[in-house]
């Protein structure tokens, strides 16, 4: 395995209010380091994000192609809040490595539940090793959804393998009564699965597996 | 991450919603409720205001304060003082204040004609 070059968005968040106003708009905890997802009423995804907590600011870094709804939905929430939002997509490039590698102070490293998050500035670019159908077969191997393929605007959290993001106890945020009311009656839907191949509506196909967002079978 | 960046790079627009002078009600009940929480003291305010967050991406904010750092628009309403945050003024223009006596679940609520939905517990709109 080695290094695959993501295409993302960086955002900076500055202000006191920081934390706790992205926590309020996501469905897990954000009180540091951490996935989270922002959800629509619904309970639809508007993206799923890293937050990398720099000490006075914070970063968040999700997938560009759906940054401008990301922006929508949190720029028009600024309302009292000590908030300024910064994107610093172009000045950056983001890397997914499934390995912890050796990088310079300039870079930043973080482990999340997909791999080691690397946010490195243009002077300090990487040199990707990993093909697209290296990171899929990757990605069919550990389960981990993605954005485009698992991760869209059509599905919600718990149907797309994560649900480990969506915190039982945190309290409110947008989407989270539909989330709450699936979990507590045991109606999610659907659920993402690793089947061997040949699977129908695959959402990511892997040498002999691959991955599929299917109904789940009532117990 | 080169920090160093972040002053170079494009802000991303906070939408600043344009500042609408509130008209708001208060109703019976609410008025009888106020009554007794402030009693003859006037000198504090009701301030009514807009948070971001709950299940439907607002949520109401109601203190009795004596003063307030924010920038507010200040109303009488019935003998009340009550101040309403510029910042979220576009949502709370024709609002109700209103109170439910109600074992569970009761209290204060705001009947609020700008919100297109809101959750259970009514503390929550969008």
């Amino acid at each position: 395995m080695g290094i695959y070059k993501l295409d993302s968005y960086v955002l900076i968040i500055r202000g006191k209010d920081r934390l706790s106003f992205i926590d309020g708009l996501s469905t897990n905890k954000v009180d540091g380091n951490c996935s989270t997802v922002f959800t629509t009423t619904a309970a639809k995804i508007i993206d799923l994000v890293e937050v990398i907590d720099m000490g006075d600011f914070i970063a968040i870094v999700g997938h560009q192609p759906y940054k401008d709804n990301l922006i929508q939905h949190i720029s028009k929430r600024v309302l009292n809040q000590d908030i300024s939002i910064v994107d610093v997509s172009a000045n950056n490039s983001v890397y997914l490595s499934t390995n912890d590698v050796v990088v310079s102070d300039k870079v930043t490293k973080r482990k999340t539940w997909r791999g080691w998050l690397l946010v490195a500035p243009n002077s300090d670019a990487m040199t990707p090793d990993m093909s697209e159908d290296e990171f899929s077969e990757y990605r069919v191997e550990n389960m981990i959804p993605h954005q485009g393929h698992e991760i869209t605007p059509s599905v919600h959290p718990l149907a797309c393998g994560l649900g480990n993001l969506v915190h039982e106890a945190k309290g409110c945020y947008i989407g989270q009564e539909i989330l709450a009311r699936m979990r507590s009656r045991g109606r999610q839907g659907k659920e993402l699965v690793r089947l061997p191949n040949p699977v129908d509506d695959a959402t990511t196909t892997g040498k002999t597996h691959s991955l599929a967002i299917v109904r789940k079978k009532s117990k | 991450m080169d920090c160093n960046t972040c002053d170079t790079a494009p802000a991303v627009v906070i939408n600043k919603p344009e500042v609408v002078q509130v008209a708001l009600t208060i109703s019976d009940k609410a008025k009888e409720m106020l009554e007794s929480a402030f009693g003859d003291d006037r000198s504090h305010a009701l301030l009514v205001g807009v948070l971001s967050g709950g299940c439907s991406g607002y949520m109401y904010d109601l203190q009795i304060v004596e003063s307030t750092d924010q920038d507010c628009q200040e109303l009488k309403v019935d003998g009340f003082r009550v101040l309403v945050p510029n910042a979220s003024s576009h949502l709370l223009d024709g609002i109700e204040i209103d109170y439910v006596d109600r074992l569970m679940g009761g209290g204060f609520k705001i009947n609020n004609p700008n919100a297109s939905s809101s959750c259970g517990c009514g503390e929550s709109f969008a």
